[in-house]
């Protein structure tokens, strides 16, 4: 079990996210007892699997909260504001020691006492004159008859490397939806099981028949991490003893997992069947065209052959789009595993700064490409941090201006087309173009004149020119010498790109547009002076000849009326640098119509020559944000073919 | 009906969930020592073996599942000796 950590991390992220969304819910409606077994039970099942390792402190904290919420949801005490703060104080603090323990294998060094404070914080809350218990010490002397009984009881467990388990399930473990005998049922290698009572049975008529009280004492001959692994919901609830000397396995097995923790993705079943089936039909592919060359090897007629390779082709392009398709849907994994990080970090940032911020979410459900989610976090979490900083104003000026004196940070997503786009908006200060002509001017990023001539949206652009940075006072969050040129990298390396306007006095807004996955795009082929380019469907409204007569000089530019609409000509081979091409007199010029936000826009090519479905990759390397080049394709006889984003081309 | 009275048995059958322990420990703490046919019964659920342990019922029939057929008939066996 390699992958061990992996799990616990992937499974505790989820929990500490469903957990955190609850507790926003319940901040909002604290009685909601839906929510609170919700919470409860995430808490429940984190508290389990912590016991897999060594993470004691965050255990014994998430014991502690266990029984706050089980005092709320038997209503033994009525949630409030503070309760509830106290609850996401604890869900923060085991998001960070899940950063904590992914990041170095154990918890900081200060985790004991800032999960105690925290205990003592909730016990002070569930009884006002308790004393702050003292360390809980370590179970004395563990009651080890069991595993002799065991093995007494069961002769025939074979030789060698064992590992004992006593499973005592919780007295409530059937409120909480455990089956203790299908995780017993689960565990590897099982060679002997005795059941018990943990109480005498007693009387039968006070028997309660949801309260459990079988003790499982298992016997199994797999390793220890695999045994573990199966039983890592209920760890808190197990004893584990390896019988003989097998105590160099379980060091070996426990260093063994860092390494290869990097890359894991979970994989719904259903998905992998899915690729099973596929599998499978390109076998019978396979065979098909196995078949058609013997034909062809014993010289079956050409006709024939044809027909079957025909036959078989269609066969293949179906299967390979599925199979693309199928594992394109497997990349793609929701925004939320990403955005659940922020509101605890923002929530910090907020606390450095000496702000009050709240971070709306919206459209965390949307879908997006693995990468994106790995790549995503830090240019986000940069972005909210120049928003809480730069963005938000103290709470004095903000009443000043007439707003909250809570500052709000919103971070949303949507789906558009093949896109995602994820805006980062605040409601502080905006920035101030003159501001930053001022800081342009005092860096000489460019000459005078040059920055005079800028429009005001352009003079904000310059924000992500290298080496800017606005904030007078180098901040311990935002000055790191990382400024938004980092972001816009960052974007442009996931084949996307960012925006950012600004209102004065009604804050900021920055717009990332990223592709959802590398998808396959139904490109169309164009020839112009005489080389070949991809211009994505999507962006092409329609393509259409016309007779040159039609074309009208407007000023110093071309048009032509499409439908009652003057739309601009505009020749791609200008666009591209590559000069005015001389078109055959009289020809009919052929032309893509392309949408841009302020109404169409016609653009010359030489020739429409194909359709394709391509994989488009976006520019990598030295290449990267070349502008108007959308990326780069492969086609079937080997040749790249350069695809042009058409509408930033035009821009 | 997952758990029901056909004359003197109890019959377990389908799937028996957390919520069938309730109605089984109403039958036999009626009558103790009634048998308990557990011959169609799909699944257990932990709670509902508990109170074949718990009141050592003498269980009827084969088991499907080979889980409890092998580990946990033998222990009932076991406590209904004991009792």
């Amino acid at each position: 079990m390699e992958n061990l950590n992996d799990q616990f991390l992937a499974e505790g992220r989820e929990l500490v996210q469903s957990a955190g969304d609850d507790l926003v819910a319940l901040a909002a409606r604290p009685d909601d007892p839906d929510r609170i077994d919700a919470v409860f039970r995430a808490v429940h099942t984190l508290k389990g699997s912590t016991g897999l390792f060594d993470l004691r402190p965050f255990g014994d904290m998430l014991h502690v909260a266990e029984d706050l919420l089980g005092a709320l949801r038997r209503k033994a005490i009525v949630p409030d504001a503070g309760i509830i703060d106290l609850l996401v104080d604890c869900i923060d603090q085991a998001s960070r020691w899940l950063d904590a323990f992914d990041a170095a294998g154990s918890l900081p060094a200060d985790a004991a006492q800032v999960g105690r404070r925290l205990q003592d914080d909730i016990r002070r809350l569930m009884d006002p004159t308790a004393p702050d218990e003292p360390a809980r010490t370590e179970a004395t002397a563990v009651d080890r008859s069991w595993v002799d009984a065991i093995l007494d009881a069961h002769p025939a467990i074979p030789q060698g490397d064992l590992v004992a388990v006593r499973y005592a399930p919780r007295e409530d473990c059937f409120f909480t939806g455990d089956d203790p005998l299908a995780l017993v049922k689960a565990i590897p290698g099982l060679c002997a099981l005795s059941i018990g009572a943990r109480q005498p049975w007693g009387a039968l008529d006070e028997f309660d028949p949801f309260r459990c009280n079988l003790v499982f004492d298992a016997v199994s001959t797999a390793p220890r991490a695999d045994v573990q692994a199966a039983l890592r919901l209920v760890f808190d609830q197990i004893d584990l003893v390896e019988i003989d000397n097998s105590r160099e396995r379980h060091q070996a097995a426990s260093t063994a997992t860092r390494e290869v923790s990097a890359r894991t993705l979970r994989v719904e079943v259903d998905s992998i069947d899915a690729l099973g089936a596929i599998a499978d039909d390109i076998v019978i592919a396979n065979n098909a065209l196995a078949h058609l060359a013997a034909q062809a090897r014993g010289g079956t007629a050409g006709a024939v052959l044809v027909q079957g390779i025909l036959a078989n082709q269609l066969t293949l392009d179906r299967l390979v789009g599925s199979l693309h398709r199928a594992v394109t849907r497997i990349r793609l994994m929701p925004l939320s595993s990403l955005f659940q990080r922020f509101p605890r970090l923002l929530r910090e940032i907020g606390a450095k700064l000496g702000k009050d911020v709240a971070l709306v979410i919206d459209g965390e459900t949307i879908e997006v490409d693995k990468s994106l989610v790995d790549g995503l976090f830090e240019p986000l979490l940069h972005l909210l941090r120049n928003a809480a900083d730069h963005g938000i104003e103290p709470a004095a000026d903000r009443s000043k201006a007439g707003k909250p004196p809570r500052g709000s940070i919103s971070l949303s997503a949507r789906r558009v087309a093949d896109q995602v786009v994820i805006d980062i908006t605040d409601d502080g200060k905006g920035i101030d173009p003159a501001q930053i002509r001022q800081t342009a001017r005092a860096r000489a990023l460019m000459p005078d004149e040059a920055l005079a001539a800028l429009s005001d949206q352009e003079t904000i652009d310059l924000i992500f020119t290298p080496g800017f940075s606005t904030a007078e006072t180098v901040t311990d969050l935002s000055g790191r010498g990382v400024g938004m040129d980092s972001v816009r990298t960052a974007a442009l390396r996931l084949g996307g790109r960012i925006a950012l306007s600004s209102v004065p006095g009604s804050g900021t807004s920055v717009r990332l547009a990223l592709p959802v996955s590398v998808v396959l795009s139904n490109v169309i082929v164009v020839a112009c002076a005489g080389e070949q380019y991809g211009v994505p469907m999507d962006a092409v409204v329609e393509t259409i000849r016309i007779p040159p007569d039609r074309v009208v000089p407007v000023r110093n530019g071309r048009a032509f009326v499409l439908r009652d609409t003057v739309v601009p000509l505009l020749d791609l081979s200008i666009l591209l640098g590559l000069g005015l091409d001389q078109a055959a007199p009289g020809a009919d010029l052929r032309l893509l119509v392309i949408r841009r936000t302020n109404g169409l826009v016609a653009v010359v090519v030489d020739e429409f020559t194909d359709r394709l479905n391509l994989l488009l990759r976006p520019m990598s390397g030295l290449l990267t944000g070349t502008p108007g080049l959308a990326g780069t394709a492969v086609l079937g006889d080997g040749r790249v073919l350069m695809v042009l984003d058409l509408p930033e081309l035009i821009a | 009906m997952t758990v029901r009275l056909d004359g003197t048995l109890i019959r377990l059958e389908g799937r028996c969930h957390v919520e069938d322990a309730e109605p089984l420990f109403v039958l036999l703490l009626a009558v103790p020592g009634r048998p308990v046919d557990w011959s169609g019964a799909e699944t257990l659920h932990t709670a509902v073996v508990q109170v074949l342990v718990a009141f050592g019922a003498p269980v009827l029939g084969d088991n499907r599942d080979d889980f409890i057929r092998r580990w946990i008939a033998p222990t009932l066996t076991r406590v209904r000796a004991d009792t």
